[in-house]
């Protein structure tokens, strides 16, 4: 990327897979470890854990570079499947060292604006502004068995068992909460081409 | 809809959002294997939760990680893990 030329993700990551951890594994860092670095904040809520699991993450994609297959997925979707997973696994651990039984929900997970906080934010671009705007109008139901499942790895009877809600209730959230995520990513597409 | 493919469509929305159980991934293995189009609507699923978990404002990341990153595949290199990867790789 040095050279100012677009990269494509998925030649990095096949240069990965040859053996190469110099500049491929450079420039896929360029491209999304502030992304993930994101994510990975959201999920556990502490800089000094995130930054640590980061490095899992970028490490990991190296060892498993062979493994990935483009038919499958996009390079982006590979890295947040592997970086969810590791702050699943994080969060689990923390779990069992301070003898919780349930993983906590707290305000730090929520989705939405993050203006004003602290960390250093790389700027924000129109495709993350739409996308933030977009979730915004998620209900808040429909949010929280979303971020619970996703962000937190509940199953249906986790979430139930923590908001006090039927299993059926849990399910039918998630089912009508991913459903207007669909409605509402080719309308984001569309108003970023317009 | 049918009330099968509503059933289908509730467990890809289960898959996608990493919230099914045990018993509702074998069922959505099988009604895959019996319709291979429910492929696109867990496709579909995916997207859109990967796009909500790529929304976050993106932050700085520290200078020194990515030195840390590399050092610690250097390490590897040479290892057991890099004969685990090469061994991978041949799948």
């Amino acid at each position: 990327m040095t050279d100012g030329r677009p990269v494509d993700p998925a030649q990095l990551v096949a240069a990965m897979a040859a053996g190469d951890s110099g500049s491929p594994l450079s420039d896929l860092y360029a491209l999304y470890a502030s992304t993930v670095l994101a994510l990975l904040m959201k999920m556990l809520g502490s800089r000094s854990e995130a930054e640590e699991i980061l490095q899992e993450v970028f490490v990991e994609l190296w060892r498993r570079a062979p493994q990935y297959d483009s038919s499958r997925g996009s390079v982006v979707a590979w890295i947040v499947t592997v970086a969810r997973s590791r702050a699943l696994d994080a969060l689990r651990a923390r779990s069992r060292r301070h003898g919780d039984k349930q993983l906590h929900f707290s305000d730090r997970h929520a989705l939405g604006t993050e203006s004003g906080r602290p960390d250093v934010l790389v700027s924000s671009t129109r495709w993350h502004q739409a996308l933030r705007q977009a979730f915004e109008q998620l209900g808040e139901d429909q949010r929280a068995v979303l971020e619970l499942s996703y962000f937190l790895g509940m199953s249906h009877d986790q979430i139930a068992q923590t908001l006090n809600l039927p299993v059926g209730t849990v399910k039918s959230r998630i089912l009508a909460g991913m459903r207007a995520l669909r409605t509402m990513l080719p309308i984001i597409h569309r108003s970023m081409v317009a | 809809m049918s009330d099968e493919k509503e059933r289908a469509e509730l467990l890809a929305a289960l898959h996608a959002a990493g919230a099914a159980s045990e018993e509702d991934e074998k069922e959505l293995e099988a009604l895959i294997e019996a319709d291979p189009s429910l492929v696109a609507v867990v496709k579909d699923f995916q997207d859109s939760i990967m796009a909500l978990a790529s929304s976050f404002e993106p932050l700085q990341t520290s200078p020194k990680t990515l030195g840390q990153i590399q050092k610690k595949i250097a390490r590897e290199k040479g290892g057991f893990l890099t004969k685990l990867r090469s061994w991978l790789s041949e799948l």
